[in-house]
């Protein structure tokens, strides 16, 4: 992918599998096992075995190791083997690792999995304490003396300074809230399943970092999710109607930092997704009137009115009317809508770093989504905002 | 309750004291040099003596005890010799309160009489387990040069001065890492080679940023490289610390164990006047009261005994300019000649060592005299200070920097009080209260 040119990887690998775990606040079982149970749903999903695999990616965050997914779930040789870094950023990335591998001949069939017991073991909500002397953590010493120690506050440090440039009061996250729990709320899979909320709910509910409420912030959840890449090719041969990847690329924005880009620009937006954005556009040929529906990481709600801007659906400081009445539901009837995060998304389905997402976007494409956008050809997909990021846009194949 | 230390509370301490000298300008001068206070009220034909000298004019000096400058009682040296009977052999002082009724001139003569205000019970402090001793003392003057006789004699100040005496503590307890039971503490900076120099300017009152030296671009936090241009040559600067407040949250949940008795707090992001951009603390000010563009100066808070972080103060008018006095064994040396105070502790290193300190330490005469110049500074030559309290906390020792700051607390008519803090790498070494009167220039 290029920061200057459409690149030629577009069309030429697909998403042929997905597959997950329950998702649960204490799965009961490890990551490894969880990471296998799912590398398997995606496998049996796509129609192909284990002994099909030549290649795994996952996040540099992932606890279980390419190669010992590969010792528990059946996989031999591996030919390719590939980890993201950056938290939630990795998730679209992992895709495009795969996409790069077969489209090159350096791998046939290439699975992406996430998995962790996020909620009953290691939670990122609790904040951090301490941090080796690398310069990675170095970044973090700056804030964590002060007591900004978690991922919220990291997202409200640049929500308050966004809501304060655009004259904009924290009531205005609600919508992205409301659409994702109105959507998991008939999402079977979701953690809140039949469990909506109204705006009123929102502005109840407490202070988790000002101007973030609980209701803005996502889940924390057990469990895995996997998909399974291969050329387009092969894709049309198998079980589903493919995925195709048309675009995907990652961005880091200029004096990048993960999470605490506190000291460019003016906080009001997510340089990062603007990089993404650029080259995915180029690459597909697409505008944002082409997508039918949106699957935007939505860790915390602030940064999903910033994502619909720096994609252009609406205009710098216009993502809160963009998102208002309704407009990211997909009972909107009005025609200046986009149906976001369909199967719930963090906030509602779960918090699997991203990866729960592309597989919606999938499921949107082959027609079998519980929340299903009529007739979807094009679907966006990102992964984790505030950090260097990812993104996709996937296409319905055939 | 009162034991046989106490019962010395209201006797005298020293009856019939005089000056030796009588105040001269040559004192006035060395003292100031040793201060390096050159506030233009203390020179020339209408001299007066800095007021935060007052000590200096009835101190014994290398005469000592029993010497003939000391007005000391016989009751007063009982009251010390049981004290160092007891165990309490050390000395410090830790608190001076001055009221100056009049200026004192060269040519007068200082009397005064002193009284054992009180003696504490037994008291554990960080130095060891002692007794505080506070005297209060009444001092007069006549212009003895002009012809005045001692019976014309006027009052011109109040001294209050509390001491502890103290048995040294063993050996300082170290410091431990929280554990159950214990104060849990805040999360550590990281330091590395990139960035040790911010906290080496932390340690010494600074809150340092990077230029770039080939496209002066300012660089906080601190890296290897300049993002702008590449350039890996830069210079370290010291921020003036006027910042306003680029963005903040109030951390309600979770709340890290360091925090939680605190309660719900602020954490800002401070763009610095120069340019760059800090994540910290606001003090002074409850968290929701902290918005977007409020305007704050830098302070540095200590929080345990290996942490002390830049934080931030909203800034005001009221604010005066911050001071940096390094402090060298000269200054801790000629400060305690310059008030006469012959001490070991604050001249003689191997004596120092020997009372359990780590070196020779400022005398509380000269963190008087500081805080007294470093308003007086501020306020001009037409001020006219009218009380200094002073309260010590962490010594000063030589290779330490002293930054002063302080903000005026109250006014009224051309009154102000101004409250001062002397601040070393190791925390707080003088609190201090100031009244003064302005002069024409300080409406």
């Amino acid at each position: 992918m290029s920061l200057h040119r459409a690149d030629t990887l577009g069309g030429r690998a697909a998403i042929a599998g997905i597959g997950a775990t329950e998702f649960s606040k204490d799965s009961g079982r490890s990551e490894l096992k969880l990471a296998v149970e799912a590398v398997h749903a995606a496998l049996d999903d796509a129609g192909l075995r284990p002994q099909d695999v030549d290649g795994l990616v996952t996040f540099t965050m992932d606890t279980s190791p390419e190669i010992t997914v590969a010792q528990a779930a059946g996989i031999g040789e591996l030919s390719f083997f590939s980890r993201v870094h950056y938290g939630g950023g990795a998730a679209c990335a992992t895709v495009q690792q795969a996409a790069l591998a077969v489209a090159t001949g350096i791998a046939e069939v290439v699975v992406c999995y996430r998995a962790f017991n996020e909620r009953s073991q290691h939670r990122f909500g609790v904040g951090l304490t301490s941090r080796q002397a690398s310069s990675e953590g170095a970044a973090m010493g700056w804030t964590m003396p002060y007591g900004l120690v978690t991922p919220a506050s990291w997202v409200a440090l640049h929500a308050q300074r966004y809501l304060h440039s655009y004259g904009l009061s924290p009531d205005v996250l609600a919508p992205v809230a409301v659409a994702d729990r109105f959507h998991a709320a008939t999402n079977p899979a979701a953690y809140f399943y039949r469990r909506p909320i109204t705006l009123a709910d929102h502005a109840a509910s407490r202070w988790i970092v000002e101007p973030l409420r609980l209701l803005d912030c996502c889940q924390e959840t057990d469990g895995g999710q996997a998909l399974v890449v291969t050329t387009s090719e092969r894709a049309r041969d198998l079980r589903h109607t493919p995925a195709l990847i048309t675009a995907a690329a990652q961005g880091a924005g200029r004096n990048q930092e993960a999470m605490t880009s506190f000291y460019r620009d003016g906080l009001t937006g997510l340089p990062e997704m603007g990089v993404v954005a650029r080259q995915l556009w180029r690459t597909s040929g697409l505008t944002p009137a082409d997508i039918d529906t949106a699957v935007l990481y939505d860790h915390f709600t602030p940064f999903v009115l910033m994502q619909l801007e720096e994609f252009g659906f609406c205009g710098p400081g216009e993502g809160a009317a963009f998102a208002a009445g309704g407009r990211l539901q997909l009972d909107w009837s009005g025609g200046d809508g986009l149906p976001v995060n369909t199967h719930g998304g963090q906030l509602g389905e779960a918090y699997l770093h991203g990866m729960n997402g592309i597989a919606e976007a999938v499921r949107q494409l082959r027609g079998s989504a519980v929340n299903q956008v009529p007739a979807a050809q094009h679907v966006l997909v990102t992964a984790g905002t505030g950090v260097p990021t990812s993104g996709l846009v996937l296409s319905r194949g055939r | 309750m009162t034991d046989t230390f106490q019962a010395y509370a209201g006797r005298p301490a020293a009856v019939g004291g005089r000056a030796l000298d009588l105040v001269n300008a040559p004192m006035i001068r060395h003292w100031c040099e040793a201060m390096g206070d050159a506030n233009a009220a203390y020179t020339g034909p209408a001299q007066v003596a800095p007021p935060a000298m007052l000590q200096s004019w009835t101190m014994a000096g290398l005469g000592g005890v029993g010497g003939v400058g000391d007005g000391r009682s016989a009751e007063y040296g009982d009251l010390l010799g049981a004290l160092d009977a007891a165990g309490f052999t050390s000395v410090v002082a830790t608190d001076c309160e001055q009221e100056y009724l009049r200026p004192l001139r060269p040519g007068q003569r200082v009397l005064y009489d002193s009284e054992i205000e009180s003696v504490s019970a037994e008291k554990s402090t960080a130095l060891g387990v002692g007794r505080f001793v506070t005297t209060r003392t009444d001092l007069r003057a006549y212009d003895e040069a002009a012809g005045e006789k001692a019976e014309e004699a006027v009052p011109v100040a109040t001294h209050r001065f509390r001491i502890l005496k103290f048995r040294p503590a063993e050996a300082p307890a170290p410091v431990r890492p929280s554990s159950e039971g214990e104060r849990a503490l805040r999360p550590r900076p990281v330091v590395n080679r990139d960035n040790a120099g911010f906290w080496d300017g932390v340690a010494e009152g600074e809150l340092r940023f990077q230029r770039c030296t080939d496209c002066a671009t300012p660089r906080l936090p601190w890296l290897p490289g300049c993002n702008a241009c590449g350039s890996a040559a830069w210079t370290a600067e010291a921020a003036s610390g006027a910042g306003t407040v680029y963005s903040y949250v109030v951390v309600h949940h979770p709340l890290p164990a360091a925090f939680r008795e605190q309660g719900p707090y602020a954490v800002a992001l401070v763009e610095l006047e120069e340019g760059v951009r800090t994540v910290s603390n606001i003090l002074g000010l409850p968290a929701a009261e902290v918005r977007i563009g409020l305007p704050v100066r830098l302070d540095f808070q200590c929080y345990d005994e290996e942490l002390t972080l830049p934080v931030f103060r909203p800034a005001t008018a009221d604010d005066l300019p911050p001071l940096r006095v390094p402090v060298t064994r000269t200054l801790i040396v000629a400060g305690a000649i310059a008030s006469r105070d012959y001490q070991d502790v604050h001249h003689d290193v191997e004596l120092a060592h020997a009372k359990g300190a780590p070196d020779i330490f400022m005398n509380i005469l000269t963190s008087n005299g500081l805080v007294g110049r470093y308003v007086t500074d501020w306020a001009g030559p037409g001020a006219r200070l009218t009380g200094i309290s002073v309260r010590l906390g962490v010594p000063a020792y030589p290779g330490d920097e002293l930054t002063f700051t302080g903000r005026v607390v109250e006014r009224d008519g051309p009154r102000r009080t101004v409250a001062v803090t002397g601040r070393t790498r190791r925390g707080a070494h003088a609190t201090a209260t100031v009244r003064l009167t302005t002069g024409e220039a300080q409406s």
